[in-house]
């Protein structure tokens, strides 16, 4: 009565009742299953023979799964347990899906996640494995282009210093800025010498001088 | 205006600042950038793959597709297609590693349908499609007795799987599936007591033929499979041989078509054959006992081939019921390729000229040709599916450096021969001048031109040493076997899971002196050490073989060179004496004796010993124990004992720490890895590793993982251990690796971390260079088929968890290990089943040549930390002759303004 009820269930699971490998013995755990699925090939220009190039893992060569022509598989005589499922093509990425058989022979597909072990995002089972992207194995050649040319930090590190080499004198060259060069020249020069010229220029002179400077920055602006 | 000023000098400040954080942007972004640089365009410029299938087991010709082609399954598990013009791979399934996919039977391509049965208990039956390689089905078949299915002989006919089952002392069990759906159609028992389990039984179908008895009343019997109604037949031995054979017998199927038997008599002295029907008819005539046996059918005829060797292949057909010799199908060939080869498969069609038979034949060294006529087609080296051992060494120079060399040759002092040497070779030089200008033929010259050093040490000889005893010379530009060489009577160290050792003894760097590998195996027979020296560069044997007359233990190459440059090798046998091979290296190595050590592990008991040379006389070498450890069976099982590339060079001592304070790496060149498994149900799934110092036997580090498995792969190099296994608990795969460093209170001190890695390893090694400067990657092998290039930097123990600690060119702590895509070295070349990785410096620091062998042989180099030592092959030589030519011209421009000026100037 219980095997039989396990059998059932064996059925209800998998779609294609072709894979009863049950033998006489008391203990179910020596059963062999059957896990199925379908490989789907990229859309755009799957290569002529990609079912070739393609085999299915499970746990990473205990056991294999050879694709159809229509993209399905089975891979046979599993024992109960873990696995996780990879499609191999040099071609496509698939995600990984990890299936779980437990000793009464249920079926349980899950996304593999190798970090919290315990998460379970279930998936559909029979599996579908669908490619997320293109294998890209190479850098992509860099061409030269005028602004990577400008942009580039060595090129910028010497054009601006001689943007401002340049541009410094047409400054000075303004006429009001150079007197006000020469007030500073002039500043400098003479309020150097004597301590008390120093002190009673900047006594005398204090507040002009404040309020042209705030002019040059105003001019500035 | 001062504000302006201070304005203006903050802005250069912050601009100086901004550049500095650009500068360690650009740093950071050149440590993350760990992409490997292959440009599509590169696809094919460095590397080569060779594809391989193994030795074959079976081989059928398919006359019945429209592309005629030859279906093999072999013993490395693979069923593929072969083209029959050229040999080549039209499609290949790999099944399953080891036990799980064994080929145990091939058939049905006469019916135009392929049917293979594969595995252990249950066997998975597999139709596959001839034309594309597709499977069509698959079902497992139900297997009763677990522990026999080494007896089961399996027979594919017309749609039909039969499964053969003899059952001891009562009778033969046949049963009948249908080889697509798997449906059971029938099963019968045909009676047959007589056969118990010394019986020697073969399947000639539709009968099952046993021998039964050793002396001259030795009986053959026969039963009918399909007719449960008939009764065994008899045949004596006398009926066969006739008066006066002598046993033991042995029972053998001749393959083809027909159901015939051969039986050898008088120790493999001769055979006879007997054709199986309902009526036995034997055929008295003696074959050779060597001779291997194929019956072909020719215009309905049955012809008999008898395949012999002797310095070349002899295949003589005779009709097989008249023994009338048909020489217009008989050949001989000769080949390099042919060695005691046996007929796997043949077919003779009729073609308007006239009867061409094809010839599929498999060599004692696994090698497989076509033999069509008179004529070898194509021959394929399977052996190379089964490397054991590889060297990778450098060329010798070419004839004019080697004439340069010989001109400087330090030996010779005299002025005068010196002075006659210059000019005879300047003379040379201007012949060959000569005659290249006038376009004459060079002289013929004993090497191949393109076999010589490049500059920058790239192209190199790989040295292969197959399980079979046949070694192989390949280049390393395009992967072309240069020479092969057969050593006979040999095999791997049963003791060492067959490994063979291959040592270079003297590289190609000291001419004239040639250079020179050792071989150490087993001898065939008796199981006692040989050496084969030959030369790697041409394949040519130098001492050939030596028997050695003991059993080997251990060896080692001596660090030191002879006066001649030759490297003697340490051998140590199973009496604990020591042997120098050469016997004129003994002085030699009697003289560092006092610093020489010697290390063994054994794996059945489990004890790790060391030995001293110390006690040395200069006539001979003494060991003895210094110290013994052990590492007990009955808990744990010493799976790999992993030591240090003696070629290795360490560049940096120590690691520089963010505070400017130095952590010294803990370099001891005698440090050895052992891993062990557990065994028995308490210590089953534990994993030990020991650190230990194999000259003092000081155990310097230990740790225990539990509740792990295999397989295990682990790479030692530097100061660092990586190593690799399955983490039962997770269910995952894990990347291990410790680091030693030298502490401040104890002697050292270990860093060691745990990542995750998201694909299963078939195996690992580290990149060397010549120096040692470059940065390390491991190259992994993965189950997919994928060659993965990961650098150290991701698996450094030191990685910070705590994200806020931050060291230099040290990334955070992720549980995962990511792998890009543009870090798989062989793009979409994949390669399955590997078995190892040979990794070598080049003449560049910077690059590293890389061999993966396994199923498939994939060469490529790869640059660790990029080509720093050479131009990028995409440097733009125009854009900096431009800028060169630009600065140059615009300086010269500038100086005649400046100097217009200051003229101006002065003027005014």
């Amino acid at each position: 009565m219980y095997k039989s009820a396990i059998f059932l269930l064996f059925i209800i699971v998998s779609t294609s009742n072709k894979c009863v490998i049950a033998e006489n013995d008391e203990d179910t755990s020596t059963d062999l299953y059957v896990i199925e699925g379908k490989v789907f090939p990229w859309e755009n220009g799957a290569p002529n023979g990609w079912q070739l190039m393609t085999h299915v893992m499970a746990n990473g060569g205990e056991h294999y799964g050879f694709l159809r022509e229509d993209g399905t598989f089975i891979i046979s005589n599993v024992p109960s347990g873990s696995y996780i499922i990879e499609v191999v093509n040099p071609n496509c990425v698939y995600e990984p899906v990890r299936v779980e058989i437990n000793s009464k022979g249920k079926f349980r597909a899950r996304k593999v996640n190798l970090i919290q072990t315990s998460q379970v995002i279930q998936v559909p089972y029979p599996l579908k494995m669908r490619p997320l992207t293109p294998f890209r194995y190479f850098q992509v050649r860099e061409q030269w282009r005028v602004t990577d040319f400008l942009f580039n930090p060595m090129v910028l590190m010497m054009i601006l210093p001689l943007l401002l080499i340049m541009i410094i004198p047409k400054i000075m060259n303004d006429p009001e800025t150079r007197k006000e060069m020469e007030q500073l020249n002039n500043f400098t020069n003479y309020n150097m010498p004597e301590m008390s010229e120093v002190i009673t220029s900047f006594l005398s002179g204090g507040e002009k001088q404040k309020s042209k400077a705030v002019k040059a920055a105003k001019k500035r602006q | 205006m001062a504000p302006f000023v201070r304005s203006f000098r903050g802005n250069i400040h912050r601009f100086l600042i901004d550049v500095q954080i650009l500068q360690y942007l650009i740093i950071l972004i050149g440590l993350f950038n760990l992409s490997l640089c292959l440009y599509e365009d590169q696809v094919g410029k460095f590397d080569w793959k060779q594809n391989y299938v193994g030795k074959i087991k079976f081989a059928s010709f398919d006359t019945v597709s429209a592309a005629k082609k030859i279906i093999v399954a072999t013993e490395e598990n693979v069923i593929a297609a072969l083209n029959l013009k050229s040999g080549q791979i039209l499609w290949r399934r790999v099944l399953e590693k080891g036990y799980a996919g064994q080929i145990r039977a091939l058939g049905g391509v006469t019916d135009g349908d392929l049917v293979s049965v594969s595995g252990g208990v249950p066997a998975i039956v597999r139709a596959w499609d001839l034309a594309t390689g597709h499977i069509l089905h698959e079902w497992p078949i139900a297997e009763q007795n677990h522990d026999r299915i080494k007896d089961v002989k399996w027979h594919i006919k017309d749609g039909t799987l039969h499964h053969i089952l003899p059952i001891y002392n009562s009778a033969v069990e046949v049963t009948s599936y249908d080889s697509k759906t798997g449906d059971k159609l029938k099963t019968r028992r045909v009676s047959a007591p007589f056969i118990t389990q010394e019986t020697e039984c073969v399947l000639v179908a539709p009968y099952l033929a046993c021998l039964k008895g050793d002396s001259s009343l030795a009986v053959l019997l026969l039963v009918h499979l399909f007719d449960t109604h008939s009764q065994p037949q008899s045949v004596t031995i006398n009926t066969i041989f006739g008066a006066g054979a002598q046993g033991p017998y042995h029972l053998e199927s001749v393959l083809g078509e027909e159901p015939i038997v051969s039986i050898s008599a008088d120790n493999n002295q001769r055979k006879r054959i007997l054709l199986v029907g309902e009526v036995p008819v034997p055929i008295q005539r003696d074959i050779v006992g060597d001779a291997t046996l194929y019956v072909v059918s020719v215009d309905n005829e049955n012809i008999l081939l008898e395949t012999t060797y002797k310095n070349g292949a002899k295949i003589v057909a005779s009709e097989l019921l008249t023994s009338k010799s048909m020489p217009n199908i008989s050949t001989s060939v000769t080949h390099n390729s042919l060695l005691s080869p046996t007929i796997i498969a043949s077919v003779c069609p009729r073609q308007t000229k006239g009867v061409t038979c094809r010839h599929l034949l498999v060599s004692e060294d696994h090698s497989v040709a076509l033999l069509q006529h008179n004529k070898l087609i194509w021959a394929r080296e399977e052996a190379l599916a089964n490397i054991v051992a590889v060297e990778i060494i450098e060329l010798p120079m070419s004839d004019r450096d080697q004439e340069i060399e010989t001109e400087f040759d330090q030996k010779e002092r005299d002025v005068l021969s010196m002075m006659f040497r210059r000019v005879g070779s300047q003379l040379k030089q201007a012949k060959t001048f000569l005659q290249s200008m006038l376009s004459f033929t060079p002289q013929q010259s004993n090497q191949r031109m393109d076999l010589v050093r490049d500059k920058f040490g790239l192209h190199k000889m790989i040295v292969l040493v197959t399980s079979t005893g046949k070694l192989y010379g390949i280049e390393t530009r395009k992967g072309e076997i240069i020479w092969q060489l057969r050593v006979r009577g040999i095999r791997g160290f049963s003791k060492r899971s067959d490994a063979i050792i291959l040592y270079v003894q003297r590289g190609s760097r000291h001419f004239p002196y040639p250079p020179q590998c050792a071989l150490l195996a087993e001898d065939k027979q008796t199981g006692e050490g040989i050496v084969y020296t030959f030369n790697p560069i041409t394949g040519q044997p130098l001492d050939g073989l030596v028997k050695l007359g003991y059993r080997i233990k251990q060896s080692m190459l001596l660090h030191v060179t002879t006066d001649d440059f030759l490297r003697g090798i340490l051998i140590f046998d199973i009496r604990d004496k020591v042997h120098v091979y050469p016997k004129g290296a003994t002085a030699i190595a009697a003289s560092i004796a006092k610093n020489t050590y010697i290390f063994t592990a054994d794996q059945t008991t489990g004890i790790l010993s060391g030995y001293s040379l110390s006690y040395s006389t200069s006539q001979e070498l003494i060991s003895h124990k210094v110290w013994e450890l052990l590492l007990s069976p009955k808990n744990q099982k010493i799976t790999h004992v992993v030591s240090k590339n003696p070629i290795e060079r360490v560049h940096s001592q120590g690691r520089v720490l963010s505070d400017r304070s130095v952590l010294y790496k803990y370099i001891n060149p005698n440090l050895v890895t052992i891993v062990t498994e557990g065994v028995g149900h308490t210590h089953k799934n534990t994993l030990n590793l020991y650190l230990l110092d194999a000259v003092s036997g000081a155990m310097i580090f230990s740790i225990m993982h539990k509740r792990v498995r295999g397989p295990v792969h682990v790479v030692h190099s530097e100061n660092w251990i990586v190593y690799s296994y399955f983490n039962e608990k997770s269910r995952r795969t894990e990347i291990a690796s410790l680091e030693l460093y030298e502490g401040k209170i104890q002697s050292n001190t270990t860093e060691r971390q745990a990542f995750i890695f998201p694909a299963a390893i078939e195996s690992m090694r580290e990149t060397i260079t010549e120096k040692g400067i470059t940065s390390k990657h491991i190259i992994v092998a993965l189950a997919n088929g994928g060659i993965l290039e990961l650098p150290w930097m991701m698996v450094d123990p030191r990685r910070p968890i705590n994200p806020e600690v931050r060291e230099e060119g040290v990334i955070p702590y992720m549980p995962e290990i990511p792998i890009h895509m543009d870090a798989i070295i062989n793009y979409n070349q994949s390669v399955f089943r590997v078995s190892g990785i040979h990794t070598s410096p080049s003449g560049l620091e910077s690059t590293c040549l890389v061999f993966v062998h396994g199923l498939d042989l994939f060469y490529t180099r790869v640059a660790p930390s990029k080509t720093f030592d050479v131009l990028k092959e995409d440097f733009d030589y125009y854009l900096i002759v431009i800028v060169l030519a630009a600065l140059l011209i615009s300086s010269y421009i500038t100086k005649k303004l400046a100097s217009q000026k200051a003229q101006k100037q002065a003027w005014k």
